[in-house]
């Protein structure tokens, strides 16, 4: 949810379907609810309700529509958009939102995206962390993350994995299990990522690397020797889809990668039939060969962990 | 002005180093370091992309940052080294030709227009250097970008760039029957997409002298590999230097631009403070080492490793092996020689089972990588093959661009 001309439709775009940002501005105005049914993780199927931001619609969605709205909601994501100038009606149309969630669906998780930060000039994080303040003091006691996006970059990929995370039960399981397969590949670090949409599911924690990128934006010293990108996920990810975009226009289908560069080696291979798993090493004397056959070998487990997580 | 540069068409060098100062108002034509460089000049009215076009290309600006550059009040020489060393003038919009003169210093005049401007003042413009540059210098290349090509939709696009084509011929025969042999080249262009290094890979082929040997490299590694395709690209700029004989398809020069786009993006997200450093290059030991980082003896798991010979340095073009060898020896040079060379593939499915293409990429040299298609089964089945085939056309690269980089007196 959010005001109209927010970004909500044109993130749905992007990340679900597909579409490169280029295109976004060719999306209209959505009439009351978008619902979209998208399948993830393959039996995992996740019921977006893209609703338009305009006046009239916001003011159904919290009277006559509000039990159907708010009922059997997991996620909420409220997008603002960085340049709104009617900050206070945001605001308190987001306040009459977290009412109804928490009337209806209390145990939703709630996400609030500061969108179109490519809008803002520098320094942006002064901005950002401004606008933060503001919105979890509007919050009140809500347990809230707040994520500063644009589609134009990395930051919506980020803010989204994130989001997923919470939907996909077996996450730290998940990662045990790419954890000891790292192990066995003695790779720095090993990610998975769902296969349509790119972001990230899971990744190995090695050494003392958090498995996920936490969600408030804190800034926990990792005590990482390799000192890696912090934002490497995301900006995978987004590699990734606009190069799988350019395939796609000479009709071709994008299936895997291995490169060897100065720095690192590293195998991009499908896992199991929804997710895709990027393996990092760093020792030179690993061959890309030894890698995808490990890959082919944990198949199968990773099948079955896939196929357990969604009966637990 | 010093002394006129004469056309070159033999020689020409590369310098393994890239370096972007732009030099203001410096008469020496050797940009100062002593390079004898390849002279580009870059006209065109005010805020028709002359700017935008060298900083997108050779300055990895983002091309929706261009809409804020600022005019240029200056001539401003930006000296760029791809496989030739090279010295692009960007000029102001109102630049007059006495300013340049003389005009035969210039290997390539690229003069730019707004696609939307068909008004008579950039074709008047355009005519009037060209009379001048072709009287100066008769072999001097002359191309036309006709620019901002995203503006407009498909019809419109076509359209204007047949009229403004049109309306230059027809001036240029006005005034001189003889300029009907004039070779004028046109390029639809835009910093958008990938058009732009197109037009421009095309201008610099004209430039490099050593460009038969290279796309004669590129013939013999293409049909001994199988390959369709294969580019030989600058890293840093995505221009594509050389290319194979068969035909250039637009759809997959910018699959191969978008790929060198992302490996080079790739390339600083996993560096690794403490581990990268010891896996750059060793020099070569007396033996090959078993090294599986080096690509030169790379060899496929199934394969048995028998015992590898060390041969002495293979001459510019050597024959390519027709029969499959298990091993692939390396050489010795009597200096170091670096063993790893960054190497990456990515295998794409197409629609029928069976007939996947994997496009491959390979560094040549700092500057140069090969981007190869092949078909996927070949890249599987015979892939010691196809490197041990690399390890051969990069001699035979580093052994030209050795060559002209002494001549060009480069350092």
């Amino acid at each position: 949810m959010g005001a109209s001309g927010s970004g909500k439709t044109s993130m749905r775009s992007l990340i679900f379907s597909n579409n490169p940002a280029s295109l976004a501005s060719r999306l209209g105005a959505t009439i009351d609810v978008e619902q979209n049914h998208v399948r993830f993780l393959g039996d995992l199927i996740l019921n977006l309700w893209d609703c338009g931001g305009q006046d009239s619609f916001m003011d159904s969605y919290l009277s006559t529509q509000r039990a159907t709205i708010f009922q059997q909601v997991g996620v909420m994501i409220y997008v603002f958009d960085i340049e709104t100038r009617e900050m206070n009606k945001d605001l308190e149309y987001y306040r009459d939102c977290l009412d109804g969630l928490r009337q209806f669906s209390p145990d939703a998780s709630v996400f609030l995206l500061v969108h179109k930060m490519d809008l803002v000039r520098e320094p942006k994080v002064a901005t950002f962390d401004k606008k933060k303040k503001e919105l979890q003091e509007a919050s009140g006691d809500a347990t809230i993350s707040v994520f500063g996006t644009s589609i134009y970059d990395e930051s919506l990929y980020r803010a989204w994995s994130n989001i997923v995370h919470t939907l996909i039960p077996n996450a730290t399981i998940l990662s045990r299990h790419l954890t000891t397969f790292a192990e066995a590949c003695s790779a720095t670090e090993v990610i998975l990522f769902e296969r349509t949409t790119f972001l990230v599911i899971a990744t190995s924690s090695s050494s003392s690397t958090t498995s996920m990128p936490l969600s408030l934006g804190t800034d926990e010293p990792e005590v990482d020797p390799h000192q890696l990108d912090p934002i490497r996920y995301e900006r995978t990810s987004e590699l990734i889809k606009a190069f799988k975009h350019s395939c796609s226009r000479v009709r071709e289908e994008f299936h895997s990668l291995e490169m060897e560069l100065y720095d690192f080696t590293a195998v991009l291979d499908e896992m199991t039939r929804n997710t895709y798993v990027m393996v990092i090493v760093h020792d030179p004397t690993i061959e890309t060969a030894a890698v995808k056959l490990n890959i082919r070998l944990a198949r199968r487990k990773f099948e079955e962990l896939q196929g357990d997580s969604l009966t637990s | 002005m010093t002394a006129v540069r004469p056309s070159y068409s033999a020689t020409s060098t590369s310098t393994p180093i890239a370096q972007r100062p732009p030099l203001n108002g410096h008469k020496s034509s050797s940009g100062g370091d002593g390079i004898a460089r390849t002279k580009i000049l870059l006209l065109g009215l005010r805020r028709a992309g002359k700017t935008s076009i060298q900083q997108v290309l050779f300055n990895n600006l983002p091309p929706k940052q261009t809409f804020y550059l600022e005019t240029t009040m200056r001539i401003a020489k930006h000296t760029i080294d791809t496989v030739i060393p090279l010295e692009i003038w960007d000029c102001p919009g109102n630049i007059t030709i006495d300013a340049l003169a003389p005009l035969s210093q210039f290997s390539t005049m690229i003069f730019v227009i707004d696609i939307r401007d068909l008004y008579n003042q950039p074709i008047s413009k355009l005519v009037e250097f060209i009379e001048a540059a072709y009287h100066d210098n008769p072999n001097i290349s002359l191309e036309v970008f006709v620019h901002k090509a995203e503006k407009l939709q498909e019809d419109d696009k076509i359209e204007n760039f047949r009229q403004i084509h049109e309306r230059v011929s027809d001036r240029l025969l006005d005034i001189s029957p003889e300029y009907e042999q004039m070779q004028l080249n046109f390029h639809l262009t835009s910093v958008y997409d990938h058009s732009l290094h197109e037009a421009f890979s095309r201008v610099l082929h004209k430039l490099i002298g050593s460009l038969p040997y290279l796309e004669e490299l590129l013939n013999v590694f293409c049909s001994n590999s199988q390959s369709p395709k294969a580019f030989l690209f600058d890293t840093r700029s995505r221009l594509y230097i050389a290319t194979d004989a068969s035909p250039v398809d637009s759809a997959t020069h910018n699959l191969c631009c978008d790929y060198l786009l992302m490996l080079n993006s790739f390339g600083p997200l996993y560096k690794s403070i403490s581990a990268s450093p010891p896996r750059l290059r060793q020099p070569v030991p007396a033996t090959p080492p078993p090294s599986a980082s080096s690509s030169a003896s790379l060899l496929s798991p199934s394969s048995s490793p028998a015992p590898v010979t060390p041969t002495t340095a293979t001459p510019l073009h050597p024959s390519y092996p027709h029969t499959p060898s298990p091993t692939s020896p390396t050489t010795l040079k009597s200096k170091p020689k670096d063993l790893f060379y960054p190497s990456a593939a990515t295998s794409l499915n197409s629609s029928a089972p069976g007939s996947g293409t994997t496009l491959t990429y390979h560094l040549i040299t700092p500057q140069l990588a090969l981007l190869a298609l092949l078909p996927t089964s070949v890249y599987e089945t015979r892939r010691g093959l196809v490197e041990y085939n690399v390890v051969y056309f990069r001699e035979g690269i580093q052994e030209i661009s050795d060559v002209e980089q002494e001549v060009r007196g480069g350092g």
